[in-house]
């Protein structure tokens, strides 16, 4: 056998190592990225909407999808101003905690 | 893959809580891609995984529905990473022309438990164009003429390099199987 089929066949049978998970603190900065990539084409999905479709939200969040406010306010991304986000993307496992919080569920406890 | 149709809509109506979601599912995937790829300089992983959702999230119109999405996102990083790879080898002298050595007496089989790790950290010990030749042209099966397209080397040094890079790899394979041997 010469090295070249040598070489497909080992590719072909070999997976190479990749042990290691994605970590909190990327998952966190890579919303924090596409949130913002999705708010320079728009307005966000405004929360009683995005409640509707089935997904949770924060405390926070839900506070104030309860208000009798505009879309535009509904719109709003308040993860900019949440300890959990600036948290979560300099710590893995931040210490935080709410539930529906992405930057909580990108924790990997 | 319903689901995957109605996730890719939840984040084109710019569903926050569907970006979490993409990012939950995927970024496992995507980073243990990319460090395979990427390996011994897992500097750059972080920044390829980041590109990669970024360019899904501006592209996820296109998708169609008609494979999993995390075959698509793969595909999106696959071209990331082959760009890392293309930037890398632009910069590297190609070999002249030269003897190499004969057959190289690799009818041994594949222990194909132990396979993965051992052609992990022997490409990890290469110097980085041989490294990246081999997982370009044998993990993600690039040929060599596209190599050299995609780098703008001629395809003969792309070839020779790449006969260095499989030369180089099989002496330390076959170290390796002394080691096991002795």
């Amino acid at each position: 056998m010469n090295d070249e089929l040598w070489m497909e066949q080992l590719a072909a049978e070999a997976a190479l190592e990749n042990s290691a998970p994605a970590s909190s603190c990327l998952k966190s900065k890579i919303y924090s990225n596409m949130i913002l990539a999705m708010e320079e084409g728009g307005p966000l999905l405004p929360l009683p909407d995005t409640k509707q479709a089935g997904r949770a939200l924060c405390v926070f969040e839900h506070l104030v999808e309860i208000l009798p406010a505009p879309d535009s306010v509904q719109s709003l991304q308040y993860c900019k101003v949440c300890h959990a986000k600036a948290l979560g993307e300099r710590m893995e496992n931040a210490p935080i905690y709410w539930p529906g919080c992405p930057y909580c569920e990108f924790q990997n406890r | 893959m319903p689901d995957d149709r109605a996730l890719a809509a939840a984040m084109l109506a710019r569903d926050r809580k569907a970006a979490a979601e993409f990012v939950q599912r995927f970024s496992g995937p995507l980073v243990a891609y990319v460090r395979s790829r990427l390996q011994p300089r897992w500097e750059d992983v972080d920044d390829i995984v980041q590109d990669s959702f970024l360019t899904a999230l501006r592209s996820i119109a296109n998708y169609r529905g008609d494979s999993p999405l995390r075959a698509w996102l793969l595909g999106i990083a696959r071209h990331k990473v082959e760009d890392h790879y293309r930037a890398r080898l632009r910069l590297v002298e190609l070999p002249e022309e030269g003897e190499l050595a004969g057959d190289p007496g690799l009818d041994s089989l594949i222990d194909r438990a132990n396979a993965g790790a051992r052609a992990s950290a022997i490409l990890c010990s290469l110097p980085e164009h041989y490294r990246l030749v081999l997982l370009w042209r044998y993990w993600d099966q690039r040929s060599a003429s596209e190599m050299a397209a995609l780098t703008g080397k001629t395809v003969k040094s792309m070839e020779r390099l790449l006969a260095r890079a499989r030369a180089e790899f099989r002496t330390q394979w076959l170290e390796k199987d002394k080691e096991v041997a002795a």
